[in-house]
């Protein structure tokens, strides 16, 4: 399957209404795994059905490779029962008059094979996703996540240059869910097609993932890959929706600004002085770090005194709630914590393990060059 | 803009073409060719055609002709046919014969609604209430069994009626009272008692259905809660039961107001002798005298005061749907002892049920084979009425199962109800795709709301709208009346809301998904409806034809004014009857007119597996 390209995509129901999606450009590549991700309502549904035709655009174009399949300029629009992909929707959407084998086999009847072929293929697709002895039921027999697996088949039989994803795993508890994720990852490699997958679960696009497109309000945030993701967040709102717990974060603005912040502003102004228009500095929780007596926080650290408030174990790991006067943060450790409740402590965390962004919540980037550069001295 | 990190791997540059504003011809351009690469909006469009001339044309011309001189007026009010006049709005409202053309009905209406409102409810709240939240004996079965006067014809309560008290008054066979030795007199033969009576008991079943269901659905819990925090049971029932109820009670009240409004047999068979007269029936009257003028007033009149109270309903339902989304997912529902009054309790249902069904039907059954009323004899009984032969009558010499007309009645009905049905329900399921597919959202609104619009026109009015505008030839239309075609039209447009409800409400529960999945499978639209929409919507299909053919069979008022003897249906073949005063006959003809209504009703419910309260109103 060549690239698909977004340029400019824009839709909204109405004239007057919001855009769901507002000027997106989006490249997917042949063989990629992309994760569309963001909170509910940011757009990225509306952006896969636009891929696949089901939503028509209100400004922009798709192409196919060379070939633009929906465009208000060119006044192109090729339906999607022409686009030759598959999705797989969130309801799973299995026709319920129809068995689990003529589920499989209706799109390869539309294509008119023989027989032969049909027979041998359904057979395949349905081994491979281990549905076969259910052949003869109705999706209504099935439990969720067979039924899963049956729109998946449904999809694979017919072959499909990309699989579209619209959030297939929401609806399965959590022991299924790891394993369709593992058998998903197994399916890419398998059946080499471009899979574009939508969640809101940001586990789900990192474990997944060769690509993650970060959305919100309709606009694409970043994209990039798991890892340029987590470490790398272009915007405050990046940094916040990915990672869990989430991101702590110190505003400078001056109005409520936290005696932590506070810190951090003279800590950054100390040290960098050419760094200028801060709004706020991020830290991750598993980046900080605590000591119990001062001689143990390294040098050149951002530190600061705080009392523990809260041990939160998450099996494995503990998650501390430590608090000042005007500032909790959460810090994560994998080694148990031998702290009383009422106990002080410092936290401590090295400069590269800083995400500064300007004021208008934007990652200034010339900072990581300065602070990642403070390692090395 | 959307910010690209300098790390991102695929950094896509936008395209410059693509980020310029389309102009508006090319936006222009772009949506007729997503609306015209599917029928979907060409069968909308066709459809919207279609029912602007089948319901919405019919409507303005009777409303038009309150207000133009009629033909043969032209001399008297020296204007030519076709002008403006005031005259019949004056002759309606204001006149000295006013009285007697509209208030007199119109308070006759009111005072019957209102009557028969405030009795069904007494009973139905009861019986809802035993039914659903107590351990009366015989629950379900009481359920079922205490729907079932809604499934008959009203106007075999008022011909059972008649049978039992029919007086002097009235020429013809009289009734088993009178035969007995006690003249009823006549205000409870005739008139508005057991008009309210009759309507009421007819009508209970709305109240036990709506208040029944809203009964069920109340929470336990929130009943728990106040009794936790320390109410007494009366202050429970008072301050959280009935508050919640409110909405249920106050639609089931609405609807029996607007059913009663359009209401035509009970009134025609009970109030005729007494010249009481309701708003239908004097709208009747005014066709069968050629006031074409006075009868567009007095329609137009009752199809406004039917949109107000349904605006109302509309309003309140909206209301309801405020008071649904608290109710919470662990619905429970707990009955309530009823101790020593079990047995009396099931013995009011019990009571009601053989009022309201076992009493009438009997009754009825009883006087079509026997010779003379109330003479319980064994020579007195006879099958003759039903099968006999060379009867020394004038007319009708045969039983009626050997009559031709009835079967040519019958032939009739079958035949008129039916396609108008068939074509109702495709049309329903049609309408319901269009409104749910289309993209222009001004063509699914329209038609929406115009298939819902013969649901606030009583079906008199309506049928009085048909007249006028199909009377006499319009354009390359010809004249209708007295065919067949113009009773199909009109019952099919008649069904529409049902239809078109049924057809809507079935699309949204099946969702885009499973098209959008055959879509993406390569599945084009013709073949999407044959292999997807069309099996999966079968029962709904049915239900769309049959509803509307129960409906037909016993409906009466839409061919009262429409149909003449040549098409000749069964209702109006046994209201012949009775204007003949061949009571044992029409007595049978609505027995079986109420057979094929039950048995058909009983077979929707048991192919579709629905709740009848789904089909209310139909």
């Amino acid at each position: 399957m060549p690239t698909i390209n977004l340029r400019g995509a824009q839709k909204n129901y109405g004239v007057n209404s919001a855009n769901a999606v507002s000027n997106l450009d989006l490249e997917i590549r042949d063989g990629e795994f992309m994760c569309l991700l963001g909170p509910s309502g940011c757009g990225k549904t509306t952006t896969l059905r636009m891929i696949a035709g089901l939503e028509n655009l209100s400004g922009g174009e798709i192409r196919i490779g060379d070939r633009v399949v929906d465009s208000i300029f060119d006044g192109v629009f090729v339906p999607p029962e022409k686009r030759e992909m598959g999705l797989v929707f969130q309801s799973y959407a299995l026709w319920p008059h129809l068995t689990i084998e003529r589920n499989t086999d209706f799109g390869l009847r539309l294509r008119k094979l023989p027989k032969a072929e049909r027979e041998a293929r359904v057979e395949k697709v349905m081994q491979a996703l281990d549905i076969a002895k259910y052949r003869d039921r109705y999706p209504s027999q099935l439990s969720g996540g067979q039924q899963q697996r049956v729109a998946l088949a449904r999809m694979l039989a017919v072959n499909p240059g990309v699989l579209l994803l619209d959030e297939p795993l929401s609806n399965l508890d959590a022991r299924l869910r790891l394993e369709m994720r593992a058998e998903l990852k197994r399916l890419h490699k398998e059946f080499k097609t471009t899979i574009v997958f939508v969640t809101h679960d940001q586990w789900e696009a990192m474990t997944l993932a060769t690509t993650i497109a970060v959305m919100n309000e309709g606009t694409l945030q970043q994209m990039g890959t798991p890892n340029d993701i987590y470490d790398r967040p272009a915007n405050r709102f990046v940094a916040e929706f990915v990672g869990s717990p989430p991101i702590n974060i110190l505003s400078f603005d001056k109005k409520g600004t936290s005696d932590v912040a506070k810190e951090a502003e003279a800590y950054l102004s100390s040290r960098y002085p050419s760094l200028r228009g801060i709004g706020s500095v991020g830290i991750r929780p598993e980046a900080l770090s605590y000591a119990t007596r001062k001689e143990d926080v390294p040098q050149g650290n951002f530190s600061g005194k705080m009392v523990v408030t809260g041990i939160l174990p998450t099996g494995g790991s503990w998650i501390l709630e430590l608090k000042s006067d005007s500032h909790t943060l959460f810090l994560t450790t994998h080694a148990l914590p031998r702290l009383e409740l009422g106990e002080k402590v410092r936290f401590f965390a090295p400069p590269e393990a800083l995400h500064v962004f300007d004021k208008d919540g934007q990652r200034i980037t010339e900072a990581d060059k300065l602070l990642r550069s403070a390692k090395l001295n | 803009m959307a910010f690209l990190s300098d790390s991102a791997k695929a950094s896509p540059t936008a395209g410059g073409e693509a980020s310029a504003a389309p102009s508006s011809w090319q936006v222009w351009r772009y949506r007729l060719k997503v609306a015209s690469r599917e029928p979907t909006t060409l069968i909308g469009v066709l459809t919207a055609l279609l029912f602007t001339y089948l319901i919405v044309v019919p409507i303005i011309s009777i409303v038009l002709d309150a207000v133009r001189v009629q033909f043969g007026h032209e001399r008297r009010l020296g204007k030519d046919f076709g002008d403006l006049t005031l005259y019949y709005l004056d002759r309606t409202f204001t006149s000295p014969v006013s009285v007697d053309l509209f208030w007199r009905p119109l308070f006759n209406t009111l005072s019957v609604a209102v009557g028969a409102i405030l009795l069904s409810l007494l009973i139905g709240t009861i019986l809802a209430w035993l039914i659903s939240r107590t351990d009366m004996f015989g629950r379900r079965w009481f359920a079922t069994a205490l729907i079932v006067p809604y499934m008959l014809p009203a106007w075999t309560f008022a011909l059972a009626w008649t049978t039992l008290f029919k007086n002097r008054t009235v020429g013809g066979q009289p009734g088993w009272f009178e035969a007995l030795g006690w003249t009823p007199p006549d205000w409870v033969a005739y008139g508005r008692f057991p008009i309210t009576i009759i309507l009421a008991l007819h009508y209970t079943p709305f109240v036990i259905l709506l208040f029944g269901s809203a009964l069920r659905r109340f929470d336990s819990q929130l009943e728990d809660s106040a009794r936790i925090l320390g109410a007494k049971r009366y202050q429970v029932a008072m301050q959280i039961i009935l508050p919640l109820m409110r909405p249920a009670l106050m639609s089931s009240m609405i609807l029996i107001f607007a059913k009663c409004l359009g209401e035509f047999g009970v009134p025609y068979v009970l109030g005729l002798p007494v010249k009481f007269e309701v708003l239908s029936t004097s709208l009747f009257r005014s066709i069968a005298s050629r006031q074409t003028g006075v009868a567009g007033v007095v329609a137009a009149s009752i199809m406004l005061i039917g949109i107000i109270t349904l605006m109302i309903d509309a309003r309140l339902v909206r209301e309801a749907r405020r008071f649904v989304t608290i109710g919470s997912k662990g619905s429970m529902n707990r009955q309530s002892r009823l101790g020593k009054l079990r047995l009396p309790a099931t013995g009011f249902a019990a009571t009601i049920f053989m009022l309201s069904v076992g009493l009438p039907l009997l009754t009825l059954f009883l006087s079509t084979v026997m010779k003379l009323p109330a003479q319980f004899t064994l020579d007195n009984f006879t099958l003759d009425y039903w099968i006999g032969q060379d009867l020394h009558t004038v007319a009708l010499q045969t039983g009626v199962l050997l009559s031709p007309d009835l079967w040519a009645a019958a032939k009739n009905t079958l035949m008129i109800v039916g396609l108008a049905s068939v074509a109702s329900g495709i049309l329903g399921l049609l309408v319901g795709y269009v409104v749910i597919r289309t993209p222009v959202r001004a063509l699914s609104v329209y038609l929406r709301q115009v298939t819902f619009l013969p649901y606030l026109v009583p079906g008199i009015a309506f049928a009085a709208a048909y007249l006028s505008l199909f009377a006499v030839p319009r354009g390359p239309m010809p004249a209708l009346y007295g065919t067949v075609t113009i009773l199909v039209l009109a019952l099919m447009a008649d069904q529409m809301p049902y239809a078109s409800r049924a057809g809507i409400s079935a699309m949204t529960q099946l969702g885009k998904d499973p098209e959008e999945a055959a879509q993406i499978a390569g599945a084009g639209w013709f073949r999407r409806m044959m292999s997807i929409v069309i099996p999966i919507q079968k029962g709904s299909l049915v239900t769309g034809v049959l509803l509307p053919f129960i409906s037909g069979i016993k409906g009466l008022s839409l061919f009262v004014i429409l149909a003449v003897p040549s098409t000749d249906v069964l209702t109006t073949y046994s209201l012949r009857l009775v204007d003949y005063h061949y009571t044992q006959a029409a007595n049978a003809v609505v027995l079986i007119i109420a057979a094929i209504a039950y048995l058909g009703t009983l077979a929707a419910q048991k192919l579709t597996k629905t709740n009848l309260a789904e089909g209310l109103g139909s």
